[in-house]
């Protein structure tokens, strides 16, 4: 039996009192996913002694653009990402990837923050954040900080978040002109289900048709969602005309594999991750000629 | 003829209570003073017990009462075999195996007595593959018996050996199929009220069977049946899943509740309800086949070994309704079937929807297609050439006779509505590249025999009584599941009575009213209830219209009651309202009870041959599905299903496209994504979270097609319907998926890796 | 155990509860509240039996604290009813037979309604989609599609 005392913030302010003051402490916010650990008695719960709501802080419920960047509050819901017209219209690869999450009711209630800090390898909105470089604030109680989201994920379930720490902000720079995204990802069924596998593709098209600056992280596929600079390599450098897609996917599938080493899933994985990436390229392959 | 109350798509008539949330499910009720209680289950799939301290537990506070086996007055039941364990004595044979149960003043506090409970176990090698299970040097899983067999059936005709020397071509096959767990959205909830109205033991629960589990309780506690009193509510969905798990339930709930005297109730979580509860049987089948070059069916040998898990259960029943239909609904001379049912230690299996069908189905139906191929033949062509007509023989010897086979009808109407002629050879034709998205249609048909066949006692009864104001109670001892069947028994009762529908109130089944009518399954409800009903009402009728004839001095068959008024037939004039009638009736003294009760037509079996009479009747049916196959993933997109159905008559049509629809879906997860996976008999899928249950999302466009022979033996010529939706969509779409693909998939279900790969994958390693 | 004391509407009316910290809104309602119609099918927003709507959404009953809910709104299936008259939705779902069981259909009809709260003319694809964490074993949905089409023309 998990027994833990409720604590409820309604400032910012109390609930870094609250971090700084007790020990044990796990945040809880929209509760997708921590109150599914608690009813599961999962092993995955550290110690609780005490949940501390924040979902009630109005301040951490944002989004809007500071100069050349999208900040968003980690109170903002998947719902809220696939509708607010600044995310559709800035980070459409993020509104995307929201729609593939969970079920209405899950989007209504799960928030940005609580799917980064839950770390989940197969988390929906990681790749996308993490190819569109998103960093995040950390705020304690006499500062903060502020790292990318690839250096605060720190392994399967777990972030590099102290104790006292909350995070209070994502931040996500605004892709230039000229860049390209997709999503593609692969469940057993339509509607709530976990990735078997995904991907997020931010990438570059140049004046000259040639990929710069690839971003390619996939999901489910790695024990934590990082990028693979392998793969960014040898698509950076490349015409759009004359790129050998199904090469690009044969590498995706080595670098995956070189990260994981063979288990119990490679069979599948390898040649599916190559597709995925295959087809998000071809995607933006598509996207840009449109756009001639 | 001209129906006024069947034949209509009428509103349920629990739709109101259900959709503004004043129904109420078991887990909703409360007594006074009632007590929750928990039960704790075993940690290994195989274990002997050596001692349970339950010391501490009993000194929690809250805590009311605790039970291990010893406290259980007959600890084993069974409708079949008894040797299903109330709580585990001293092994546990399976993972859900419950060891003890606490009653306790909170759930919570339930629960945490249950941590204070020290299992001493010895773990135990177990068996986990039913072929294993089958050697002859296997370890046991029930050491007082000689083997692991539950049950073999056998089927023969003609010489299969003369059959495979005529045929031009031989084919051999091996399907397998997996577990299922019924998935009903409602855990299992379970009341026990101790000593009120003269009952020992009252119990509410979501029971898809009162009887059953008024036997089992009776013979738990070992008192007679009249002490224990069962009131169905309404139940959160059931597809034959909540019979054997209530019992053991509502038999704990009652022990505690006489312990300590006063109510218990008894909810599952999720996680605890697919545990314990059995499961849809996995086989291995071995099909062999010879044809004809042209196509013509000359012998089939069929193996099919079924996983019993740790108990009998269902499976000596639901194996022999495999053995009646293996063959699906093909005319053959040489036939050699042989069904078996093994012990093991992974979780029981049962009765589920479709009943030892979909699986058979599955594997015929994928052969006749395999077969069709290696001929060069369209699926379609090979199977018409095969089927059933009006008095034909079936394996079983059986001679069509009674009613209409419409077999060919409803092939033609469902490849008629969906265009499967055509699309078959454009499919056929798609030159696409590897990695594509491609198409395919497939096609599979079935034959299914009405109600229990020979497996049991076919008869069911019901009570109709006209209130002297004219309104009319009606009851019957089959259940409501939530498949309409109060709404087309009041329909029923109000066709043959010549009054409005409006009348009709169906009360809640209880054991101590209901006449024992068996189980409500088999898809017996419609077609066994009704003419119970019927048989009630006419006799009612006959009463009322006797009274009339010597008022009015007219010849009794004159009278009509059509309308709600009694008419005289020829001058078409009313005579007198029916409230006015029985108004007469009761002033008059007359009883305005009465009793109905109908028997099956009769049946008969030769167990050492597999040859008789199974069922007294038949339904067909034919669904094709269209599907969009990603090669590049694995990925089945289901678009479209074509299901035609002869239903003998629709009652009420839309309560017979919810079947449709219903069946269509759980036909699909069975076929596509669907798998209680099990390692070493534990069970890896526990809620659904990771047992995928097929979303709105994923729904095809499904067109439904009703198909009415009337069968002289149905009320108004109904049938069936329930499980002959589910039993063969997933052969269809394998069907399908092959022809998009080119490769044929064996195993169920046709998951993202085996649609890929052709195996699948789990932790442990590569399968099947 | 701490009780945390919190206010807000269920219904239309203002209730003031005390709330252990497991307590989730799902058994305040059905416990505190005796308002069972809401139903619990997995308790952990797989099933969509536990929906209600919460401030304007449709949510799991059983993914929330009560304690978290000071100043909201909710409305469960019992609300749904104004002086004894169905809601339209309510009286679509008995027309159209898109209710078997009735177990889910408590929470179908909440994220029906949500829906149509925000979107009065969905499409067949929107209305898939709002409903698409509600599972159902008998129906196979299409009646209850239709039945939400029915109201949302």
């Amino acid at each position: 039996m998990i027994d833990y005392d409720f604590l409820s913030a309604s400032g910012l302010e109390e609930a870094l009192n609250y971090l700084y003051k007790l020990n044990q402490v796990k945040v809880i916010a929209g509760g997708t996913d921590i109150l599914v650990n608690i009813h599961n008695k999962s092993k995955r719960l550290p110690e609780i002694s005490y949940l501390l709501d924040i979902s009630n802080i109005g301040t951490l419920n944002f989004i809007r653009q500071v100069d050349h960047y999208v900040e968003i509050g980690p109170l903002v819901t998947h719902s809220g990402l696939m509708h607010e017209p600044l995310v559709k219209e800035k980070l459409p690869l993020l509104s995307c990837a929201a729609h593939y999450i969970g079920s209405t009711q899950i989007r209504n209630r799960g928030t940005i923050g609580g799917n980064i800090c839950n770390a989940s390898p197969a988390a929906d909105l990681l790749p996308p954040l993490i190819a569109l470089r998103a960093e995040v604030e950390l705020t304690y109680r006499k500062g903060k900080r502020v790292l990318s989201l690839e250096e605060f994920l720190a392994g399967p379930y777990k972030t590099k978040i102290q104790i006292n720490e909350l995070l209070t902000k994502i931040r996500i720079p605004l892709p230039g002109d000229g860049y390209y995204t997709d999503f593609q990802k692969i469940g057993r069924r339509k509607a709530l289900s976990i990735s078997r596998l995904n991907l997020a593709v931010v990438v570059k098209i140049d004046e000259e048709n040639i990929f710069r600056d690839a971003r390619i992280v996939p999901g489910s596929a790695t024990p934590y969602p990082q990028s693979l600079p392998g793969v960014e390599r040898a698509v950076n450098g490349q015409s759009i005309h004359k790129i050998n897609i199904e090469e690009i996917g044969r590498i995706m599938s080595e670098e995956v594999v070189s990260v994981t080493g063979i288990r119990w899933s490679t069979p599948y994985k390898k040649p599916v991750i190559s597709t995925l990436v295959q087809r998000a390229l071809k995607e933006v392959i598509k996207e840009k000629s449109k756009n001639e | 003829m001209k129906y006024h109350q069947v034949n209509k798509s009428v509103n349920r008539v629990d739709a109101y209570e259900k959709v503004t949330g004043k129904a109420k499910f078991a887990a909703d009720l409360s007594f006074p003073d009632m007590l929750y209680a928990k039960v704790l289950r075993s940690r290994y799939p195989h274990a002997k017990i050596n001692k349970i301290e339950i010391k501490r537990a009993l000194t929690f506070p809250e805590v009311k009462a605790l039970l291990t086996a010893t406290d259980i007055p007959n600890n084993e039941f069974g409708v079949i075999i008894q040797n299903q364990q109330v709580l585990a004595k001293e092994y546990v044979y399976y993972i859900g195996d419950g060891i003890a149960v606490v009653a306790a003043e909170t759930e919570e506090a339930a629960e945490r007595a249950l941590e204070l409970i020290e299992v001493d176990y010895k773990e135990l090698p177990g068996i986990y593959d039913p072929e294993e299970a089958s050697k002859e040097k296997a370890l046991r899983v029930h050491p007082e018996l000689k083997d692991n067999q539950v049950i073999h059936h056998l089927l023969r005709k003609g010489n299969v050996n003369d059959g495979f020397t005529k045929s031009d071509i031989i084919l051999e096959r091996e399907y397998s199929t997996q577990f299922i767990e019924h998935s009903y959205i409602e855990p299992e909830a379970i009341v026990a009220v101790p000593y009120d109205d003269n009952h020992l033991i009252t119990i509410y629960g979501s029971i898809q069977n009162p009887f059953s589990c008024q036997n089992a309780v009776a013979s738990v506690l070992m008192v007679s049946l009249n002490k224990v009193r069962i009131i169905q509510n309404h139940i959160g969905g059931s597809f034959g899943g909540k019979d054997e798990v209530m019992s053991a339930m509502a038999a704990r709930a009652s022990v505690l509740a006489l312990k300590t005297k006063r109510p218990i109730k008894m909810v599952n979580s999720r996680y605890e309800s697919i545990l314990e509860s059995y499961k849809r049987h996995p086989y291995k089948m071995k099909y062999k086949i010879g044809a004809s070059r042209e196509g013509k069916l000359l012998g089939m040998e069929i193996q099919c070994i079924a996983d019993s898990g740790a108990y009998a259960c269902q499976t000596p029943f639901v194996t022999w309704r495999s053995v009646v239909q293996a063959t699906g609904p093909y005319s053959l001379s040489n036939v050699k079937t042989d069904t078996y049912g093994y012990y093991t230690n992974n979780v029981y299996t049962g009765a589920m929807r479709g009943y030892g069908t979909p699986q058979t189905i599955f594997a015929q139906e994928s052969l006749m297609d395999e077969l069709a191929g290696e001929l060069n033949m369209n699926p379609a062509e090979i199977r018409l050439k095969n089927i059933y007509h009006n008095n034909s023989i079936t394996a079983s010897g059986q001679k069509l006779d009674n009613h209409e086979v419409s077999l060919e009808e409803v092939i033609e109407k469902a490849a008629k509505e969906s265009g499967y002629y055509k699309k078959y050879e454009l499919y056929k034709n798609n030159k696409s590249k590897p990695g594509d998205i491609k198409r395919g249609i497939g096609m599979a048909i079935s034959f299914r025999g009405c109600s229990l066949g020979a497996e049991a006692v076919d008869a069911a009864g019901a009570i109709v009584a006209i209130q002297k104001d004219g309104s009319i109670l009606i009851s019957s001892g089959l259940a409501e599941n939530g498949q309409g069947l109060k709404t087309v028994l009041s329909q029923i009762a109000a066709e043959e009575l010549g009054v409005d529908m409006k009348r009709v109130i169906y009360q809640e089944l209880d054991t101590s009213i209901s006449p024992d009518s068996g189980s409500t399954v088999a898809s017996r409800g419609t077609i066994l209830g009704g003419n119970a009903i019927k048989e009630a009402v006419v006799k009612l009728k006959s009463m009322l219209l006797e009274m009339m004839a010597k008022k009015y001095k007219m010849r009794k068959d004159y009278i009509i009651i059509q309308d709600d008024y009694l008419i005289d037939r020829k001058t078409e004039k009313k005579l007198l309202s029916f409230e006015e009638t029985v108004s007469l009736a009761y002033q008059e003294g007359l009883c305005l009870s009465a009793f109905g009760w109908y028997k099956a037509p009769d049946i008969s079996w030769n167990e050492e041959t597999g040859q008789g009479r199974p069922y007294f009747t038949y339904v067909y049916g034919c669904q094709i599905a269209e599907v969009e196959v990603d090669t590049g993933t694995g990925k089945v997109d289901l678009l479209k299903m074509t299901a035609a159905h002869d239903v003998g008559r629709a009652i009420n049509p839309a309560c017979l496209k919810g079947q449709i629809y219903g069946g269509v879906m759980m036909g699909m997860g069975y076929g596509l994504m669907e798998e209680l996976e099990t390692d070493k008999g534990y069970i890896k899928n526990a809620n659904f979270d990771e047992y995928l249950i097929p979303t709105i999302k994923d729904m095809p466009e499904i067109n439904p097609i009703i198909v009415e022979n009337p069968d002289p033996n149905g009320p108004f010529g109904a049938k069936s319907i329930g499980e002959p939706t589910l039993e063969i969509g997933a052969a269809a779409i394998a069907n399908a998926v092959a022809q998009a693909t080119g490769k044929r998939i064996r195993h169920l279900p046709l998951n993202l890796e085996r649609v890929l790969l052709g195996y699948s994958l789990s932790k442990g390693g590569r399968k099947k | 155990m701490n009780k945390t004391k919190v206010t807000f509407k269920v219904n239309r009316k203002q209730v003031f509860l005390e709330v252990g910290p497991k307590e989730r809104l799902i058994d305040t309602l059905r416990n505190q509240l005796k308002l069972t119609g809401t139903k619990e099918g997995c308790g952990i927003g797989e099933c969509g039996a536990c929906t209600v709507i919460l401030n304007g959404e449709a949510v799991h009953s059983c993914l929330i604290l009560t304690g978290q809910l000071e100043g909201s709104e909710v409305l469960t299936v019992e609300g749904l009813e104004i002086k004894g008259k169905p809601d339209p939705l309510q009286q679509a779902f008995i027309d159209c037979n898109a209710v078997q069981c009735g177990f889910c259909t408590p929470g179908m009809l909440m994220s029906a309604k949500a829906l149509l709260m925000h979107n009065p003319h969905p499409t067949r694809e929107e209305i898939k989609t709002a409903l698409e964490g509600n599972l159902c074993r008998c129906t196979g949905y299409e009646q209850i599609i239709e039945a939400i089409e029915s109201v949302a023309k």
